[in-house]
């Protein structure tokens, strides 16, 4: 290549320096950089969205679902199956989106180096880090739209209800994905990052309401697992999906949990770059 | 545009690390530098002089505790996103996306300058058929060779058309004639007005490719000239006898390599803080 343009550019020239890229645009790109790796491998975009929430749901909504039947819910009767549904959405965004943004992101950050290579560019660190967490939350959206649309095909959940839940559902997805970046950014080593899963995102899967009600526990726990983010996720989804009763603390909760987090996650992944 | 714009300015650099804790580490202890157009610069110094840390001040990467770095006139730390457009990156580490292959990555990093895709697919192909990787384009990333994949890293690093191109251990992985190859094509460029600040351990590589090398040490520029100047005055024109093998003795003309370890041999024993 010569250096010289067909408009006449050399290096010292170029045409375009008092043009500012803006950093929507900067995290957009960096946004369409992931979109393009996921396209490119569609069978594993298919697997990964569909099999996981369509498993669960023919193992715990059919199997489980055609034994129980019915339960009570806040004294309100709803079908085991319709009671599931509800759960996967949020047990779908948290697995993608934490596993997005803790494995995902620990590569594209430690053995790909990404992060540091497109971070001297135009795009500021701060930009990918913008385009790094919308990528994994967008991500997480898909399968949890999948598992919606099952609901609404097989009658069990309110399609208004569905579409209402959508924002509030891509700001759980914000918060898993936070989650998955500061621990990525915490890990010395990619086989530490076990540890929050199976202490942290395990619990909360199997404690935090996804296949019973939280009632069912007793006090002790009970109070552990409201604690915890996946518990007001799940109430917000149920509450819009299938008209469960509004729970004052839920959408609070969520929006602390992701405010939080978001901030943590972009600050511990900062310092972890630039120290 | 004049003539006689700088590529590069770096002002009174510092960069301590760990500043207001127990133990501040100075990697970098007040620094000035200038690149002209045209003009190739040599970063000397043994590991741990601070190379690396002023490489990553001067992409703007990392934030200097004080000073300032000006690229074709434009602060990078007050304005990254502007003054970044002018800049091209060869990291020390391979950090190419190996999740695209040869021609993708070309274009794919072009999004980031903000470069429309007809164009960046145009430059890439001029650049890999420079670069001799035009039979690759379609290969995977893994699947090149070390020096194919240095190679391609300063073409991606060409592909915005840079002001100022920082090369950091260009050559390493590179056989005599790759390293030939790319030498020719910065020449092209320089003649262009392209500046490079280029960071190498290869001594001869510096001295035939640099106008003008520094020596640093302990965060500081020790002594700056052209090669040839420097090696008069540090070492004088005398020859140098030595035994090269067991009972082969050789007398030789002094080169950079008898300055770089007069300057810095001393006190190689405190090399190895921060780099």
């Amino acid at each position: 290549m010569t250096p010289v343009n067909s408009a006449g550019n050399s290096p010292g020239h170029p045409a375009a320096s008092s043009m500012v890229i803006s950093p929507s645009a900067s995290i957009f790109a960096v946004w369409l950089r992931y979109f393009a790796v996921f396209r490119k491998d569609l069978y594993y975009g298919l697997v990964t969205t569909f099999v996981e929430p369509i498993l669960y749901l023919g193992s715990f909504g059919f199997g489980l679902g055609s034994m129980i039947d019915h339960i009570e819910v806040d004294g309100r009767p709803l079908t085991y199956r319709a009671f599931i549904l509800g759960g996967l959405v949020g047990q779908t965004l948290m697995f993608t989106a934490f596993f997005e943004g803790s494995y995902g992101g620990f590569i594209r950050m430690y053995y790909q180096k990404i992060f540091q290579a497109i971070a001297v560019t135009p795009v500021t660190l701060s930009e990918v880090l913008w385009g790094e967490l919308l990528w994994c939350s967008s991500r997480a959206m898909l399968p949890a739209i999948v598992v919606l649309i099952i609901g609404i095909a097989i009658g069990d959940l309110s399609p208004w209800g569905c579409l209402i839940f959508l924002p509030i559902g891509f700001c759980a997805a914000v918060l898993f994905a936070s989650l998955g970046l500061f621990v990525a950014a915490l890990s010395k080593t990619i086989e530490s990052i076990s540890y929050p899963q199976y202490l942290l995102i395990f619990p909360m899967f199997l404690f935090c309401g996804v296949y019973f009600p939280i009632q069912q526990l007793p006090e002790p726990i009970r109070i552990g697992a409201r604690l915890l983010p996946l518990t007001s996720v799940l109430s917000v989804a149920r509450e819009f999906t299938l008209g469960t009763s509004y729970e004052w603390w839920a959408v609070p909760a969520l929006l602390i949990w992701m405010g939080v987090l978001v901030f943590g996650s972009r600050r511990a992944m900062t310092r972890r770059l630039l120290a | 545009m004049s003539m006689g714009e700088r590529s590069l300015e770096v002002v009174n650099l510092r960069k301590v690390y760990g500043l207001g804790g127990p133990d501040p580490v100075v990697a970098v202890d007040g620094l000035s530098l200038e690149v002209s157009r045209g003009e190739c610069f040599g970063l000397l110094g043994p590991n741990g002089a601070g190379k690396s840390t002023t490489m990553k001040c001067i992409t703007g990467f990392f934030a200097p505790t004080s000073g300032k770095v000006l690229i074709g006139g434009i602060d990078v730390h007050l304005e990254p996103k502007r003054a970044r457009l002018e800049l091209g990156v060869c990291a020390q580490d391979g950090n190419l996306d190996s999740d695209f292959n040869v021609v993708d990555q070309m274009v794919q990093f072009a999004s980031f300058f903000g470069i429309a895709k007809r164009e960046a697919k145009r430059r890439s192909d001029e650049l890999l058929e420079r670069f001799g990787l035009d039979k690759l384009r379609n290969r995977p990333i893994e699947s090149l060779s070390g020096g194919q994949q240095r190679r391609l890293q300063v073409a991606r690093a060409l592909i915005n058309r840079p002001r100022l191109l920082v090369l950091d251990e260009p050559s390493t992985g590179l056989d005599p004639e790759a390293r030939r190859l790319v030498w020719d094509i910065l020449l092209e460029w320089r003649k262009q007005g392209l500046g490079i600040l280029l960071s190498t351990h290869y001594l001869e590589e510096a001295h035939r490719l640099c106008d003008r090398v520094a020596i640093i040490h302990h965060g500081l520029i020790l002594t700056c000239d052209a090669p040839e100047v420097l090696i008069e005055r540090e070492v004088g024109r005398q020859s140098i006898e030595e035994e090269m093998r067991p009972g082969v003795r050789v007398t030789r003309p002094p080169n950079l390599e008898d300055v770089y370890l007069k300057l810095t041999g001393a006190s190689l024993s405190g090399a190895g803080d921060a780099t």
